[in-house]
């Protein structure tokens, strides 16, 4: 998943007691079991909305992840690299489609989840806000940006809504190769010319907060993320897949010899937490709503791609046909 | 549009920034299920879902979406209307124990594909096929038939009919799967390069 920063609605704490407690009861005596949730089965207002929400946003990212990398097709470094990226941006749209049928397994359509993204309406990640440069900018989105989105997608692929973990599964599955790829890329820059270095150094520097902002802002503890915890919908806190990248990844991006551009950033042995400089939250928030280097674009770009797709849907279009939500 | 894409600056000005009308319904297309034959040998399982304006492309889209890496010995699709749905059970309760006894009908028999849901949370397996007159007697024969201990969550029934299979002349469309290296993390080893360039670097 591309951002653990999901935006999860501020509900009131009431907002599930008008829910039928026997029925509620059997739901999450169902999940304490460890049981998985299917789409015929009863569930809260809150939980499916907060699926749908989260489903949906993950579903967006994949495609709106696939631009910045997407562009560079034509420019990476040679054949290989070429079909590898090709290899990998097909992916990332398929994640979509996969993830836009377990949001229809929850009762909302693909047009409207397609409209809600051009509108503005429905959030995506916002590291894709910001423009990839080079292409070392590229490889830090292969390598790095993935491997924020594993963290995320192997805890959440634990979940309690099964057609969200089947599809996490599937996807879990072809990010290993992204993964793979993306270190392939960055050891061989790391390892190249001097040139080459620096290129991925300056694409450190400008990504490092951004990616500091993937994991979204500390959750305050309410009692409402207290029951989406309960209910297997949110998987762990964003500050502890923040701190699970940082344990993961820094350490590699040290041995290739990167500086990080935080003079901040260090575990601390006793907590066995990474201290850090507190992100700039202000500049999350801004770009969140809008006014980033590059949301006008990314969305322009969706939405022209929707209208000039147009006549082929039309065209297509079966008459006859009836719509129901997918089964699994 | 400004842009470091030269291909987003080149797009056509059409519609209008930040808007575009409502879909109608069905604009994306109904949905059919996927099934994919991992190996010969095993069984068929269902693996997801496509939107396609009809049984072909759907199979072309299917194709394209499940069986892009390791190793696919067959496909099939069925529009999701056509396949019919047991209830769901949990627990220790085995969804067969719901299922109504329907006595044998004399009417023309088809034939029916039987799946079965082993653990909530995994995909449909598909276990068999029965022959029966109807959809709800299918249920019944699948009773019968492939009721053993092992507890069993959702059951579904398609007639074989309504199923756009592989045709024979097609199972080559995997052949060159093994050779799409450039899909497969394998290929991307970077350990030597890597121990090369710590050992350089520390001199
Ligand atoms: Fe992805
Ligand atoms: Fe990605
Ligand atoms: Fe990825």
């Amino acid at each position: 998943m591309y951002g653990g920063g999901n935006t999860f609605e501020e509900v009131k704490t009431d907002s599930f007691s008008q829910e039928d407690p026997i029925k509620l009861a059997e739901f999450e005596a169902r999940i304490e079991r460890g049981e998985k949730i299917e789409p015929s089965d009863w569930m809260p207002q809150l939980y499916r909305k907060q699926l749908i929400r989260m489903i949906e946003q993950h579903g967006h990212s994949e495609i709106i992840g696939a631009l910045p990398e997407g562009t560079w097709i034509t420019r990476a470094p040679g054949f290989k690299r070429k079909m590898a990226l090709m290899a990998k941006v097909q992916d990332e749209v398929g994640h979509a489609q996969l993830l836009y049928s377990a949001a229809e397994t929850l009762g909302k359509s693909r047009e409207q989840m397609i409209d809600d993204l051009i509108t503005g309406k429905s959030k995506y990640s916002n590291i894709f806000n910001y423009p990839t440069f080079t292409w070392a900018d590229c490889c830090f989105i292969s390598w790095l940006v993935d491997a924020g989105a594993i963290v995320n997608q192997l805890a959440n692929a634990k979940g309690s809504y099964g057609p969200y973990c089947r599809a996490l599964d599937r996807i879990c599955a072809e990010e290993s190769f992204h993964l793979k790829y993306g270190h392939h890329c960055v050891i061989y820059l790391a390892s190249g010319t001097q040139k080459q270095r620096d290129m991925f150094q300056e694409a450190l520097n400008r990504w490092w907060p951004p990616m500091m902002h993937f994991f979204g802002p500390a959750d305050k503890i309410s009692i409402h993320t207290q029951v989406l915890m309960k209910w297997k919908v949110k998987m762990g806190t964003n500050d502890d897949m923040r701190n699970q990248f940082l344990d993961m990844y820094v350490p590699k991006i040290w041995e290739l010899g990167f500086t990080i551009p935080d003079s901040q950033l260090k575990k601390n042995s006793e907590t066995g937490r990474w201290e850090y400089t507190e992100p700039d939250w202000e500049e999350f928030k801004r770009v969140i709503n809008g006014d980033g280097p590059c949301n006008k674009e990314r969305l322009e770009v969706r939405r022209i791609a929707e209208e000039r797709g147009k006549w082929v849907r039309e065209a297509m279009k079966a008459p006859n046909q009836k719509y129901v939500s997918p089964l699994a | 549009m400004n842009s470091l894409d030269p291909r987003v600056i080149r797009l056509p000005d059409i519609g209008e920034v930040g808007r575009i009308n409502p879909k109608p319904a069905l604009d994306q297309f109904g949905t059919y299920e996927v099934f994919v034959l991992p190996k010969e040998g095993k069984p068929f399982q269902h693996e997801g879902i496509v939107h396609a304006p009809n049984l072909e492309m759907a199979y072309v889209l299917a194709k394209e979406t499940f069986t892009r890496r390791f190793t696919c010995a067959s496909l099939y699709v069925v529009n999701t209307l056509d396949v019919f749905v047991s209830p769901l059970s949990e627990g220790n309760q085995n969804v067969y124990d719901q299922i109504p006894q329907i006595l044998n009908q004399n009417s023309a028999k088809v034939n029916y594909e039987i799946y079965h849901l082993p653990k909530r949370g995994k995909q449909h397996v598909h276990v068999g096929r029965v022959s029966a007159s109807s959809p709800e007697e299918a249920f019944s024969i699948a009773k019968e038939q492939f009721q053993k201990e092992k507890i069993v969550y959702n059951v579904w029934v398609i007639q074989s009919t309504a199923i756009r299979y592989t045709m024979n002349e097609e199972k080559d469309l995997w052949l060159t799967l093994p050779e799409k290296k450039f899909r497969d993390a394998a290929e991307y080893k970077g350990g030597e390069k890597l121990k090369e360039f710590l050992k350089k670097s520390k001199r």
